[in-house]
C-alpha cells in the first residue's frame, strides 16, 4: 500500500513540503491536504492592499496545482484533534483522516489587545485574505487608519495603507517603534522618517478601550488624548497555532519542538514554519521564526524526510526586511544579543545606519536601514545575510568592517566567503524552479 | 552549464562591463541599473567585476513567496516581471548580495545570463569575463585576499 502523507495547513511551509515530498519520493505516494483557507501568501497580501496584485496572484497552489500533484485536499476544513497512536487526524466537521505520517503547519494566528471594543465594527486584524478584504473595502481616500502596534507586521501594511490616500496614525505601548526587530537607534531614525512622511506615531500609550464615535471610532488610552479615526488595524502580536494538538501527544513548547529532520517527539509527526519550534542557526538555540524562509525552508526539509530522504536541517537564521516611504530597514540573525561584541555606523548626510554584531571574529546579527534607492544597501543587506549565515572567521578583516561598516563587500570577498557559501544547500541538491507550481524547491 | 568566469588580474577597471549590461538588460546605457558590478580593490590600484554566481541553492529563488524567480533556458535564475510583487525576500535571501531592486519599477532584477550570451562578456575588452562550460567558483577571494594592505591599515 502507498505511504500515506497527511499536511495540515496550506500555507508556505505546507506548499513547499507537498512539492518536496512529489519531488524526492521513490514511489507515488497518497497525499491528503487540509487546510482552513485556500492556498496563498500571507506575505503577498499588503501588495494586495496597495492593488497592486488583483486577489488571483495571492494564491499559491490552486485547484490545478493540487490536481497535477495528485493531492485530495479538504480546503476550508479545520482539524480539531490528532490522535497519533492511531495515525488519524479529526476535522471540524467530525471526520476523519488517517495518515502514516503527517506534517503539522499550522502556522500562526493574530492576536488582538485584550480591550473592551477590540471586536467591534470597523476594528480589523491583517493576517488573513478575509482581513486584507475587509480592511480594502474599508479604507477611503483620506480615511483616518490608527494601527495599533508597531511592530514588523504593521510596517509590512504601512506603505500599503499610505498609498491608498489614508491619513495614518500608529500607537505603540512600548516606549519605541519596532521593538522586536531594530535597536533604539535604529528605531529613532525610522520614528523620524515616519514623522517626515506624514505619519503619526503615539509611543508609550496604553489602550485601555475602543469606542463607536459619530461615524467612527475612538481610540481611549490610559493617559494622553483620546484618538479619533474611521478605522483600526490592531497589529498587536500572533500566536502559534497549537491549542488543537492538545492531547495528542506531540511535545510542544512555544511550537511543536522539532529535532533537526524537522519531527516532533512523536516520530510519525513532522512540524514546519511558524507553528515549529526549531533550531536558531546562529545561537544554536531552540526557536520560533515566524518568517517566510523559514517555512519555505522547514517545509522542504520536512517534505524530503517524509518523501524517506535524510536530510539535516543546520537551522534558520532570522532575517527581516521592510520597506517604509522607500527607506529600507532589515536585521539579521542575533541582532538584539547583550552579551555581543557591537559596532555602528550613521551617515551625516542620508538616513543610513549599521550596526554589525559580533561573537569573535565572526558576525552574529546586523541591522542596516538606508535608502532602497541606494544599490549598496541593497547589496550589503544580501551580503551581511551571507557574512551571518556562513559564520566565516573574518579575522583581520573584522577591524576594518568594525570601523567602516559601510563598507562591506571588499571584506566580505576577500574573507572568501562565496567558497564558503557555494556548496552549502538545503536540500542536499541543486534548487528546483518553480516550472508550472508555486514554489522552487 | 555554462557561467562566468571572472579572471579580476585581467580587469582594468574600464566599467565596458556595466554599460553592455544596463543596455542590454535595460534598453539604456545607465550602470546604475547594471547587474555586473566592478569594485575598486587597494584604493583604486586594481579592479574586478561582481555578479551573480547562478548559485545551486539559488537562495533569491527559494524564498520567493510566489515563485516569480524560476530557471532560464540558459540555467540562470530569472526574475518574471509580470509575478514580481516587490517584497524584497529576495534580496535578503541571496547571501552573496547580488539581487537588486527598482524603486520606479517596484521589481527586483538580477543577473539572467542575458538568456545565454552575456553581454558583458562580449563587450570586456580583455577578456576578464569570459562566458565557459566550468563550474562556478569564488573568482574573486584570492584575488582580493592579497590586495587588501588597505583596508588592514584602517584601524
Ligand atoms: C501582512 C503580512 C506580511 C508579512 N510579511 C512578511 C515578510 O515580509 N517577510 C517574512 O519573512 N514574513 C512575512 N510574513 C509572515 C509569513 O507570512 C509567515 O511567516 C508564513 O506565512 C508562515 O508560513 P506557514 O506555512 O508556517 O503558516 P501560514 O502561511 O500561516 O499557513 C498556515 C496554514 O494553516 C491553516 N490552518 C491553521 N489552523 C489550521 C487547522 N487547525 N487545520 C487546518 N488548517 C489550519 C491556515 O489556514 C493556513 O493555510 C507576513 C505575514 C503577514 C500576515
Ligand atoms: S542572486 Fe544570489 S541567491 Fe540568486 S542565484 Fe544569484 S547568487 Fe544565488
Ligand atoms: S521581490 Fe519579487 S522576485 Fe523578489 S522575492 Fe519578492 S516577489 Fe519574489
Amino acid at each position: 500500500m502507498a505511504q500515506r502523507h497527511l499536511i495540515i495547513g496550506g500555507g508556505t511551509a505546507g506548499i513547499n513540503a507537498i512539492r518536496t515530498i512529489r519531488e524526492e519520493e521513490r514511489e507515488r505516494s497518497e497525499i491528503a491536504l487540509v487546510a482552513a483557507e485556500r492556498p496563498y501568501s500571507r506575505m503577498v497580501l499588503p501588495y494586495y492592499l496597495d492593488r497592486s496584485i488583483a486577489e488571483s496572484h495571492v494564491y499559491t497552489a490552486t485547484p490545478r496545482v493540487l490536481a497535477d500533484w495528485g493531492v485530495t485536499s479538504r480546503i476550508g476544513r479545520r482539524a480539531t484533534a490528532l490522535d497519533t497512536q492511531a495515525g488519524v487526524c479529526t476535522l471540524d466537521d467530525g471526520t476523519t483522516l488517517e495518515y502514516d505520517d503527517c506534517l503539522i503547519a499550522t502556522g500562526s494566528s493574530a492576536v488582538r489587545a485584550p480591550v473592551p471594543g477590540a471586536d467591534g465594527r470597523a476594528v480589523h486584524s491583517f493576517w488573513t485574505l478575509e482581513e486584507a478584504r475587509a480592511v480594502l473595502a474599508g479604507i477611503r481616500p483620506r480615511s483616518h487608519v490608527v494601527l495599533v502596534g508597531a511592530g514588523f507586521i504593521a510596517f509590512t501594511i504601512l506603505n500599503s495603507i499610505l498609498s491608498l490616500g489614508a491619513r495614518l496614525t500608529i500607537v505603540e505601548v512600548a516606549p519605541r517603534i519596532l521593538p522586536r526587530m531594530i535597536d533604539d537607534t535604529g528605531a529613532g531614525l525610522v520614528a523620524r522618517w515616519l514623522a517626515d512622511h506624514g505619519v503619526t506615531v503615539r509611543t508609550g500609550v496604553t489602550l485601555t478601550r475602543i469606542e463607536d464615535a459619530k461615524g467612527g471610532k475612538r481610540l481611549v488610552f490610559a493617559s494622553g488624548a483620546p484618538l479619533a479615526c474611521d478605522l483600526v488595524i490592531m497589529a498587536t502580536g500572533i500566536t502559534t497555532n497549537l491549542e488543537w494538538l492538545q492531547g495528542s501527544g506531540v511535545g510542544v513548547n512555544r511550537g511543536v519542538v522539532v529535532d533537526e529532520h524537522l519531527r516532533s517527539s512523536v516520530p510519525s509527526v513532522y512540524a514546519a514554519g511558524d507553528v515549529a519550534e526549531g533550531r536558531d542557526r546562529i545561537s544554536g538555540e531552540a526557536a520560533v521564526h515566524a518568517i517566510e524562509p523559514t517555512a519555505q525552508e522547514h517545509g522542504r526539509v520536512a517534505g524530503a524526510n517524509m518523501a524517506g530522504k535524510d536530510v539535516r536541517y543546520r537551522g534558520s537564521v532570522l532575517i527581516n526586511i521592510v520597506e517604509v516611504c522607500h527607506l529600507d530597514v532589515a536585521s539579521f540573525g542575533a541582532w538584539d544579543d547583550p552579551k555581543a561584541e557591537a559596532a555602528s555606523g550613521l551617515m551625516a548626510d542620508r538616513p543610513a545606519y549599521r550596526k554589525l554584531l559580533w561573537r569573535g571574529d565572526r558576525l552574529t546579527g546586523a541591522i542596516i536601514l538606508g535608502p532602497s534607492s541606494d544599490i549598496w544597501t541593497t547589496n550589503d543587506v544580501g551580503m551581511l545575510k551571507g557574512l551571518v549565515q556562513s559564520g566565516v572567521a573574518l579575522g583581520r578583516f573584522k577591524a576594518h568592517l568594525m570601523a567602516q561598516p559601510f563598507d562591506v563587500k571588499p571584506a566580505f570577498i576577500a574573507s572568501r566567503t562565496t567558497s564558503r557559501l557555494l556548496d552549502e544547500t538545503i536540500l542536499g541538491r541543486p534548487a528546483k524552479a518553480p516550472g508550472d507550481t508555486p514554489v522552487a524547491v | 552549464m555554462r557561467v562566468l568566469a571572472i579572471h579580476p588580474e585581467k580587469c582594468t577597471g574600464c566599467l565596458r562591463c556595466e554599460l553592455a549590461c544596463s543596455y542590454v538588460q535595460t534598453g539604456e546605457f545607465q550602470p546604475a541599473k547594471s547587474v555586473i558590478r566592478v569594485s575598486p580593490f587597494e584604493g583604486h590600484t586594481s579592479y574586478a567585476p561582481y555578479t551573480c554566481t547562478q548559485c545551486a541553492e539559488g537562495w533569491c529563488m527559494t524564498a520567493c513567496p510566489v515563485g516569480a524567480i524560476t530557471i532560464n533556458a540558459a540555467g540562470a535564475k530569472d526574475v518574471l516581471d509580470d509575478r514580481c510583487v516587490g517584497c524584497k525576500l529576495c534580496t535578503i535571501a541571496c547571501p552573496y548580495g547580488t539581487m537588486f531592486y527598482d524603486p520606479g519599477t517596484r521589481k527586483a532584477f538580477k543577473c539572467n545570463l542575458c538568456g545565454g550570451a552575456p553581454a558583458c562578456a562580449e563587450a570586456c575588452p580583455t577578456a576578464a569575463i569570459t562566458y565557459e562550460e566550468t563550474w562556478t567558483g569564488d573568482w574573486l577571494g584570492d584575488f582580493a585576499h592579497e590586495r587588501t594592505a588597505r583596508i588592514l591599515e584602517i584601524r
